[in-house]
């Protein structure tokens, strides 16, 4: 982990609210779901997003699936229509719900987002880290294998104190330097959140629709 | 400082007499007899509990052994945080031995982090002093040791091995001649009663003017509640390793004599006992 580095690009707290306060509003217009929350005692707080994610599993009639180390690509879909009896048709045809929910809080300690997620199904059963690997898009894990700052552990969250997944924070300011690259000034004017959480998101299935890179820099700061 | 350097060895040795009972749902095939121990403060429930384990394991069938987690008066202890702070903060004005209750069913998803292994406890405890070392020196130190060096603080903690851990530890806790301390303070604040586990912020050791910070102004900045009294009484106690320091002692003091192993400062704040 290294934190060392003028050209590493850090993000100072107020920054960071600032950030996710324009980021909110996007997500508001677009209605993708993601809203700030407060926390009652200290005032700090934290985006935050619920979605839920249904897999169609298509089960061929002779194969029976023994364990979750399945290599058959699956099919994501964001639930947009009401489910109906009809996306389970046919034998051997499963359909799986799953809540993830996604907070991006501040380290102090590293000056960097850090991005914590869980998951659980339907019935409240949380999911290992092994079923949430199977979930990702097996294009990203390759990708992102090599990547240091793709370690995943599940740690408590600073706020709530339970158990969520973090991505790890270590090397994201080295790898925001690399990609904002060129001038300070020009960094200052980029959205560091948007930048930040379109690269480590689809790591973990987080997504961000593509409107948010017309975000106008610094909305509503100064 | 001789005295300085007993403090360490003071601080590396504590030891809280422990006992461990089966809670008494789990099915056993007979009587399970309560397993006495003394667990060292500095170190974690899941690396120094393998003969509580196997003494347990002993009276049960396999199918009803799953993953062991431990609970004190109905509150799941969290193996990751160090068993000083644990004892400290739920169970420091209480009658010694600790009583923990072993469960090895029902394991509390929403409560505690899985621990399969001793790899996981290591990488938590690399983690932490990886984020101490951010706070200390911009993480300089740690990433100049060698892979090696890394391996032999997790040793020396997991061995035992206060020589073997502070040969390596003793670069954590130097700072440049020209500072007269760290960057920041590596401390976290835990309350029993909030829903927050613990308050960690940004906190310099040595004033603008020079001067360094104490104890009490750390308090007073980052958790005024603990020190400021009700009433003209003091409700609370601040207790470190089982000990109220004096909050006129220096916080980088503190810092380079009181951690953890983990290099933070793990502080406990609670209600003063009433007799």
């Amino acid at each position: 982990c290294s934190m060392a580095g003028e050209e590493d690009f850090f993000l100072e707290e107020k920054r960071f609210k600032q950030y996710c306060e324009d980021f909110v509003k996007h997500s508001q217009q677009i209605g993708d779901g993601w809203e700030w929350r407060t926390s009652k005692d200290l005032g700090d707080g934290y985006l935050s997003k619920t979605h839920f994610q249904v897999r169609n599993r298509h089960i061929p009639p002779d194969l029976e699936e023994k364990n979750n180390d399945n290599t058959e690509p699956t099919l994501f879909a964001h639930v947009e229509e009401p489910l109906d009896d009809s996306q389970a048709a046919g034998a051997g045809s499963t359909e799986e719900v799953v809540r993830y929910e996604y907070h991006v809080l501040y380290s102090s300690s590293y000056q960097v987002p850090v991005l914590y997620f869980r998951a659980c199904f339907l019935d409240g059963r949380p999911l290992t880290l092994d079923e949430i690997w199977g979930r990702v898009h097996a294009s990203y894990q390759a990708r992102l294998q090599e990547g240091p700052w793709d370690t995943i552990t599940q740690q408590e969250h600073p706020i709530l104190g339970q158990p969520f997944f973090v991505l790890h924070p270590c090397r994201t300011s080295e790898f925001i330097s690399a990609v904002l690259g060129g001038s300070q000034k020009h960094r200052r004017h980029t959205n560091y959140i948007i930048l930040w959480l379109s690269t480590v998101g689809p790591v973990v299935g987080l997504n961000l629709p593509l409107s948010y890179a017309k975000l106008a820099p610094e909305q509503g700061t100064n | 400082m001789t005295d300085d350097k007993d403090v360490l060895r003071d601080v590396w040795f504590g030891r809280i007499p422990t006992c461990f009972t089966l809670y008494q749902d789990e099915i056993t095939e007979r009587e399970a007899e309560p397993y006495y121990l003394l667990l060292p403060r500095i170190s974690y429930l899941t690396l120094v509990t393998d003969k509580v384990k196997k003494h347990f394991q002993k009276v049960m069938r396999q199918e009803e052994v799953s993953e062991i987690w431990f609970e004190y008066e109905g509150t799941p202890l969290k193996w990751h945080y160090p068993i000083g702070l644990l004892f400290d903060l739920h169970a420091s004005n209480t009658a010694l031995p600790w009583s923990i209750t072993v469960h090895f069913k029902n394991f509390p998803e929403k409560d505690l982090l899985h621990c399969h292994s001793k790899d996981v406890i290591e990488a938590h405890f690399m983690a932490c002093i990886k984020e101490a070392d951010a706070l200390k020196h911009k993480s300089q130190v740690i990433n100049e040791m060698q892979k090696k060096d890394h391996k032999q603080l997790w040793m020396g903690l997991q061995n035992d091995k206060f020589e073997q851990f502070w040969a390596i530890n003793r670069k954590l806790m130097e700072y440049p001649p020209e500072d007269n301390g760290f960057r920041y303070i590596p401390f976290r604040i835990y309350q029993a009663t909030t829903e927050r586990p613990f308050i960690q912020k940004l906190f310099r050791p040595i004033a603008s003017g020079g001067q360094l910070h104490t104890l009490g102004d750390l308090l007073k900045d980052v958790c005024p509640s603990a020190i400021i009294p009700e009433d003209g009484e003091q409700k609370t106690q601040v207790m470190i390793h089982g000990i109220e320091p004096m909050l006129e002692t220096p916080i980088q003091w503190l810092s380079e004599h009181m951690s953890y192993p983990d290099n933070f400062l793990h502080i406990s704040i609670i209600p003063r006992p009433t007799d």
